[in-house]
């Protein structure tokens, strides 16, 4: 019951906020609705039973990556502080008329149904089983990390210094050149 | 209990709209922020199959991975776009037509 209520907040967190996102003009509202979308996938993620990627997820992205796109806005703001947002439909040419429209919608439809069918024939045979709700996965994970993917543990670590280096370098102000 | 889905459901549509806002907007902080929702669709995929059909946990392995790469990504690329405002006084993407100056 619990999880039923939370994944329909979280759902509706994250269908609300998604739209806003991606229908307001502003960069900065944008970023903060991606916020509340970010935080609604940490809900989905608890009620998957996933804790320690749920509080990654909130530390990393919430007190992460939208505060330094924040920033990015914010530097970067100028003149252009509204973004000159276009329509999505008014950006992509006519490329036919009504006749050739109606055939890729009619085409598109039988596709869509055609593969709809494949893709439930083969999720209903698969074996769907659950395991338990509530068992702390951050023991386990971490042994899964130094045993079994401790390669790419390590690689993960060298991208990480590559990143920090090479944005180091790429932000820093030449005198020369401007 | 929740269907897997619903799980599969609201990834598809954080997916859409990744590729709307990337479609869309000009400005090209708001296209990395496009690139983040995509992300987050992916991880949730892996997460959501993890528990609903292989029932270990390597989907959450793949989940913190795909973490640390979009940290890494929206650093570098936020880099990038500040180097651009220096030296084209705009963050429209259709002023990014040449690597060097």
């Amino acid at each position: 019951m619990f999880i039923k209520i939370m994944f329909l907040l979280s759902a509706a967190l994250i269908l609300g906020t998604g739209v806003m996102a991606a229908v307001t003009k502003n960069i900065m509202h944008s970023c903060i609705y991606l916020l509340g979308s970010l935080l609604g996938i940490a809900g989905l993620y608890i009620t998957l039973g996933a804790d320690f990627v749920a509080v990654t997820q909130i530390m990393v992205y919430v007190g992460g990556v939208v505060i330094l796109m924040l920033f990015a806005v914010m530097l970067t703001g100028g003149k252009e502080f509204v973004s000159k947002t276009q329509k999505l439909l008014g950006l992509i040419p006519l490329m036919g008329n009504r006749c050739s429209y109606s055939f890729g919608v009619i085409g598109a439809l039988v596709f869509g149904g055609i593969a709809t069918k494949l893709i439930l024939n083969i999720v209903s045979h698969l074996s769907i089983k659950e395991v338990e709700p509530y068992e702390s996965t951050i023991e386990a994970l971490g042994k899964l990390l130094i045993t079994e993917h401790v390669l790419a543990f390590e690689i993960s670590s060298v991208l990480l210094l590559g990143a920090l280096v090479g944005a180091a370098i790429i932000a820093r102000p030449r005198k020369k050149d401007w | 209990m929740i269907p897997l889905a619903a799980y599969l459901g609201i990834s598809v549509f954080l997916f859409i709209i990744g590729l709307v806002i990337m479609m869309s907007r000009k400005n090209i902080v708001a296209i990395l922020l496009g690139i983040e929702f995509i992300l987050n669709a992916a991880a949730l995929n892996f997460v959501a199959y993890s528990r609903y059909v292989t029932n270990n946990l390597d989907g959450h392995i793949f989940a913190l991975f795909i973490i640390v790469i979009a940290a890494a990504e929206a650093a570098v690329g936020l880099a990038i776009v500040i180097r651009f405002f220096q030296l084209k006084e705009t963050i429209h993407i259709d002023e990014a037509t040449q690597l060097r100056n």
